[in-house]
């Protein structure tokens, strides 16, 4: 609960541990198509009900799958909180699935899946994670394939409905203007009514550590305007947050802003490349660092060249106290910019407190001063060497 | 002389602060044969402006970790910048020097337009984008509104500064806004007005206000001969996009339209939603784009979807835009539409970004401060007639551009030429 009484609207955002990394072998895609199915109706409510509702209080409601998660979220004026609680925890946690809506659904995805496919963009990044991480659920899509979804059944999706959403499971952040006796509206709900036993079979379809394979990959993508250059690199997972923010203070030292270095040298000074960006994506099972540079075909070869060279030269000496600082004020203020609106904060609070790491908001920055510029130099930057990469280009099909 | 003017909208954040600098004059005033010539001043604007060149600037705004960019819009020139409110004075005098004295350096010069040239090549890897530029292209032609902001590659392959001079001294002329909300300080206004930056901005003497005719887009596009456009792409899906130039901001018949877009795009209780996503399972992707323009804004249908489900598809989206002015809305969508608005008013309104931008907007269109109150009492007068008479006399004459394979292109042109050219019986 985060309590922001001005805002002018309320979040309620309600998490659970069910993303695609928690499907099992043929069940590929699922987590997402159930999150869609979410909206088709539940045991109380019609299909496009809970939507008209919602959007009649003048709201709006969205949901997204991840790897790891995946959250459902209402924002609403804070007058209607108590009623879209209500009308949340009962289409999430009692789906209908329904035959007919499902067929229906199952095109909706399948049309969804099209239409990233025309996305070169999603594609190269979809076949870094299928190179690096093979053998690992963040090497597939979490929209599944086409062959799984149409194999797929409602009872199928019952089962991992009743497998996955359960009471540890799952978790209600609200942020905005708190509704009085939530506590206790909270207590009466269907979320009290959860099973709460936790179970060993609950946590088996984790994968403690992300197999990642390094190497190279060249491939063509038809569409492509551009040549792209791809390195990605393991972290360790999101609950080692000190390592996590090493790798933010790395990544933002070495590629954000105009006076990062890569784009510094690369952009700005050689003028080789449209853009240059690195960022960390944090995983349960493993985060990954993810660098990709986007430029003309024949620049490719010196691009790759004078990254490398910039990725070794930060083993050569320790960082300046200026560059370091600049990179802890651009993700100290990112944080605090980022807390803005109700969803943001609800969706950060949600996240962590699903994760068994319920921590004040800005919790995470304290972790900041411990990156001096000889550590981040002794334990971060060695961990960013081409070397450990995966590497992939990706470039404009040729003609046939 | 052009005093400054100033919107403050205080609130509570924590400690932030957002400054929104409209400045008139975008795409839509490049000169014939400089197109993207306002896009490619406006992201020089960040790159050295009085006493900064462009490393001292972006040392000293990333050393703030503050965010600062310019974005070319049709109808202006939008600078943002969020920062700490500890950190506000020092980087609110660089608005200032961007306006009055940017350093357009040669190489600097060069490398954006280089950026600017890459990115226009890159947007075509996306085919809603290559959907939008044909639409964009039949619906405006030469007109203001007739060109991705970015530009034109011929065009931007001769700018050099020259252009961009002739372009500087407007800069401040056309009566820029500065709009911040946030955590203000109280002294925030006579700080301003003593910082270097903007005491020189108010000295310069005034060259004649530039003659904006945007406005005029609306009934000229009504003539345009064809209303098909065809991008072949060698894509999975179909994209289509059906619509018309409709009206400005502050237009009479502009609140009317709002509410119909509310009623057609917003939410998933949406007609576009209902009807595509839920009863027929034809697309993932749909709404309506319907920006504030101060000229004749898209009003622009949206849909994606395989080539076997296309022809059903175009037929839907036709249904949904004839629908508008064959029947009145029932009371219950009016309702439903009302309290969309009103809650995209309190959606729009989140962030100081989000209010000092829109803060800024109204004072450029010439629209009260109050007018979004205003409107929410407005639309209680609104009801369904009203709307169907709006559609009647604005949504009557759709063009719909396409991009996709050409065998599927191919077979709903021929659809398109049979029915949608003659509007639907009107009752």
């Amino acid at each position: 609960m985060a309590s922001m009484p001005d805002a002018p609207l309320t979040c309620l955002d309600l998490w659970c541990k069910a993303g695609s990394s928690s499907e099992n072998k043929g069940e590929e895609g699922i987590a997402h198509f159930l999150e869609h199915m979410v909206f088709k109706g539940s045991n109380h409510l019609k299909a496009g009900e809970f939507d008209r509702e919602i959007e009649a209080l003048g709201g709006s409601s969205n949901a997204a799958t991840g790897f790891d998660d995946v959250h459902f979220h209402v924002l609403v004026p804070p007058t209607a909180a108590t009623a879209a609680l209500d009308l949340l925890l009962n289409l999430v946690l009692t789906p209908a699935l329904r035959q007919e809506a499902y067929a229906t659904e199952r095109e909706v995805v399948l049309e969804e899946i099209a239409q990233f496919q025309d996305q070169p963009d999603d594609q190269v990044l979809k076949q870094l994670l299928k190179a690096c991480c093979e053998e690992h659920p963040y090497g597939r899509p979490i929209l599944g394939f086409e062959a799984s979804l149409k194999e797929s059944t409602p009872e199928q999706m019952r089962g991992f409905h009743s497998r996955r959403y359960r009471g540890p499971n799952c978790c209600l952040a609200i942020a905005g203007a708190i509704p009085k006796e939530l506590e206790e509206i909270l207590s009466n709900s269907q979320l009290a009514q959860l099973d709460y036993k936790a179970t060993d079979e609950v946590e088996l379809a984790y994968q403690p550590n992300l197999n990642f394979r390094k190497g190279r990959l060249e491939i063509q993508i038809p569409r492509l305007e551009s040549t792209r250059l791809l390195m990605t690199w393991p972290m360790p997972p999101a609950k080692n947050q000190e390592m996590v923010m090493g790798a933010d203070l790395a990544t933002t030292l070495l590629a954000e802003g105009r006076r990062s270095r890569l784009v510094h040298h690369l952009r700005e000074e050689l003028q080789i490349v449209e853009s240059i960006d690195m960022d960390i994506t944090v995983l349960e099972q493993g985060s990954l660092v993810l660098l990709e540079a986007c430029c003309h075909e024949k620049q490719l070869k010196r691009v790759e060249k004078e990254i490398h060279k910039l990725l070794r030269a930060s083993l050569d000496s320790t960082p300046k106290n200026q560059e370091l600082e600049r990179a802890r004020q651009l993700i100290s203020n990112g944080l605090c910019f980022s807390l803005e609106a109700v969803s943001q904060v609800a969706g950060l609070a949600g996240s962590q407190a699903l994760w068994n790491r319920p921590q004040p908001l800005f919790a995470p920055l304290e972790h900041l001063p411990a990156w001096t510029p000889a550590r981040l130099h002794k334990e971060m930057l060695p961990l960013l060497q081409p070397e450990h990469s995966f590497t992939l280009i990706a470039r404009p099909m040729e003609a046939s | 002389m052009n005093p400054l003017d100033l919107v403050l909208d205080p609130v509570t954040a924590p400690g932030v602060i957002a400054a929104k600098l409209w400045i008139k004059g975008g795409s839509s005033a490049d000169p014939q044969g400089q197109r993207g010539v306002h896009q490619l001043l406006g992201s020089l604007l960040t790159r050295g402006c009085g006493p900064y060149d462009h490393l001292a600037l972006a040392d000293l705004v990333e050393g703030c970790g503050a965010g600062l960019r310019c974005d070319t819009h049709e109808d202006g020139m939008l600078i943002s910048l969020k920062c700490a409110d500890r950190d506000a004075e020092r980087l609110l005098s660089l608005l200032g020097w961007m306006l009055i004295d940017p350093h357009l350096d040669p190489n600097q010069v060069k490398l954006e337009r280089e950026l600017s040239l890459q990115a226009l090549q890159r947007q075509r890897e996306d085919p809603f984008h290559l959907a939008f530029d044909g639409w964009r292209n039949m619906a405006y032609g030469n007109g203001p509104y007739g060109h991705d902001p970015l530009g034109f590659s011929e065009d931007l392959k001769q700018l050099g500064r020259e252009q961009l001079f002739s372009l500087v001294d407007r800069l401040s002329a056309n009566s820029p806004v500065l709009a911040l909300a946030g955590n203000l300080p109280a002294d925030l206004e006579q700080s301003l007005g003593s910082m270097e930056s903007f005491q020189r901005w108010s000295d310069k003497p005034t060259p004649p206000a530039m003659k904006s005719d945007s406005g005029t887009t609306s009934s000229q596009n009504a003539l345009s001969k064809t209303n098909l456009s065809l991008q072949n792409e060698p894509t999975a899906q179909v994209v289509m996009m059906l619509g018309q130039p409709s009206l400005s901001h502050g237009h009479e018949d502009d609140l009317a339209l709002r509410l119909l877009n509310c009623h057609l795009g917003l939410g998933m209780s949406s007609l576009l939603f209902r009807r595509l996503r839920e009863e027929h399972g034809v697309a993932y992707d749909v709404g309506i784009h319907h920006p504030v323009r101060e000229g004749a804004a898209p009003f622009v249908l949206h849909a994606s979807t395989s080539e076997e489900k296309a022809q059903l598809t175009l037929q839907l989206l036709l249904e949904c835009w004839w629908e508008l002015s064959q029947q009145p809305l029932s009371e219950e969508d009016m309702a439903l539409a009302r309290a969309k608005f009103h809650g995209q008013l309190a959606h729009g309104a989140q962030t100081t970004g989000q209010r000092a931008e829109r803060r800024a907007q109204l004072r450029v269109l010439g629209l009260p401060a109050n007018y979004d109150q205003h409107s929410l009492e407005e639309i209680k007068n609104l009801d369904g007639i009203s709307l169907q008479k709006a559609a009647q006399r604005h949504l009557q004459t759709p063009m719909l551009s396409l991009c996709g394979p050409e065998a599927s292109l191919q077979n709903l042109a021929k659809d398109w030429q049979q029915q949608a050219v003659k509007p639907y019986l009107i009752a």
